[in-house]
């Protein structure tokens, strides 16, 4: 295939990239495009902090090949707020004391934002199970898992998602 | 994290043009479906290919399609995630949701293919044993044409299979349960980040016309050898019995001296003994 030059939609924005097959999407989103919201943790796919939604789908950019998935919609971190709006699971994070060092935050804020999504009134359980593919070395879980059901309380009251 | 070396990708748009291509390059090309083991082996340098060859977006390989005569058949890209939420899967082979429900991650099973975790053939692999349960069959396309292999002939070692260089797996093809059947996977897992499954025990049975008597089992076993295996000896001593505390124990204690465990050999013999009689015990509750 060699190197291409290659259409991405990243938060509803077109990208052109100059693409090489080897390239991981996340490669792809923090140094070509710019957005490094999005983390590299293990780089194997155990830990979950590169995760991105791919068509509203939680992925790892670390194991997903950005030429795969030229063609789809890809929401990262930054896409979420509204200019300075934070979205109602940003704020609930930041309410519910979900933040420490912030490294599993994206992470944890799209996988939150697709579980919603699915599932607009989870158990703690249900949050624990959505949230298991997402490791926080902080050990912030409770706070996390507490952020996730306020966020959800927030947007079936109301809030958009 | 490192970043992969250079390779050439193609994006074949059938199964005959991915068998062509692999064909051609043998043992320089790879097929790439959702990546989850693949491109991890690539980044940490297990693997080489020159060329990648995509075949997850190949139109039409990622059906669940189910009726009463012919049996569940499942096409080789559909995910973990589709098929642990699949009603039909869950109403009528729950066991195989459930193995897939528990593979890696929500990310991962989002990602990753049935299809692939086969050919993966690691020994821990979930899937696998709900499979030898059920008697899967593997339809295989390759240069010379397609043949079906029995779920129980295409794993020969650790990471190894019978899959040949230029051959792409299809289809899962799982035949209708008998009346009076049910299944259950259990599992306990080595507490690690990944969780990989330490023992993983499937068992499928089917009541007999007369009361108590177990017409059919069958029991599929993961972690504890090279291989899925299927404990066949323990089988065997139930097969056409009737269901007893007594017979159950030494069903347990057979399935466990089937196993061959590389590490922790004590305990996960004395584990597997522990999940068979708890999965046979749950599914004998469980046969309408």
């Amino acid at each position: 295939m060699g190197k291409q030059i290659s259409r991405f939609t990243v938060n509803g924005d077109p990208y052109e990239i100059i693409l090489e097959p080897q390239m991981a999407l996340i490669e792809v989103l923090r140094d070509q495009v710019g957005l490094t919201g999005t983390k590299c943790g293990c780089g194997t796919g155990s830990c979950g902090a590169c995760t991105v939604l791919v068509d509203g789908k939680p992925i790892l950019s670390c194991l997903t090949l950005a030429v795969t998935v030229k063609e789809r919609n890809i929401l990262t971190i930054e896409g979420l707020a509204e200019g300075s709006a934070l979205h109602p699971i940003q704020r609930a994070f930041i309410n519910n004391g979900a933040i420490q060092c912030g490294f599993c935050t994206p992470g944890m804020i799209l996988t939150t934002k697709a579980l919603l999504e699915k599932t607009p009134n989870p158990t703690r359980e249900e949050v624990l199970m959505a949230l298991s593919g997402n490791l926080c070395r902080c050990g912030g879980y409770v706070k996390i898992v507490d952020a996730v059901l306020a966020a959800a309380e927030i947007i079936r009251e109301g809030g958009q998602t | 994290m490192q970043a992969l070396k250079l390779f050439e990708y193609l994006e074949p748009k059938t199964v005959d043009e991915a068998v062509q291509i692999l064909s051609k390059h043998g043992a320089k090309a790879k097929a790439l479906a959702g990546g989850t083991d693949l491109v991890v082996s690539l980044r940490k340098r297990l693997l080489n290919p020159q060329y990648m060859v995509y075949i997850k977006s190949i139109p039409g390989l990622d059906y669940i399609q189910y009726n009463q005569g012919d049996g569940l058949r499942i096409g080789a890209m559909a995910t973990h995630e589709s098929i642990a939420e699949s009603p039909i899967i869950r109403e009528n082979f729950g066991l195989l949701a459930t193995a897939c429900g528990e593979v890696g991650t929500p990310q991962i099973r989002s990602m990753g293919t049935i299809g692939g975790n086969i050919c993966m053939a690691g020994p821990s692999q979930d899937t696998p044993p709900a499979l030898l349960a059920l008697d899967a069959r593997l339809k295989l396309v390759g240069h010379g044409g397609e043949r079906t292999v029995p779920i129980d002939e295409f794993f020969i070692a650790p990471f190894e299979t019978i899959l040949g260089q230029a051959e792409i797996l299809t289809e899962i093809h799982i035949p209708s349960l008998p009346t009076a059947s049910a299944g259950y996977y259990q599992w306990i897992t080595k507490m690690s980040s990944v969780d990989e499954t330490l023992v993983g025990v499937a068992v499928v049975m089917t009541a007999g016309s007369v009361d108590g008597i177990c017409k059919d089992i069958k029991i599929g076993l993961c972690s504890v050898a090279p291989t899925p295996i299927r404990a066949r000896r323990a089988e065997e001593l139930l097969r056409g019995n009737k269901i007893e505390d007594k017979l159950v124990e030494q069903v347990a204690q057979v399935a466990a001296d089937e196993t061959t465990p590389r590490s922790r050999a004590d305990y996960r013999r004395k584990m597997t003994g522990i999940l068979v009689k708890r999965a046979i015990n749950e599914t004998w509750r469980n046969i309408r």
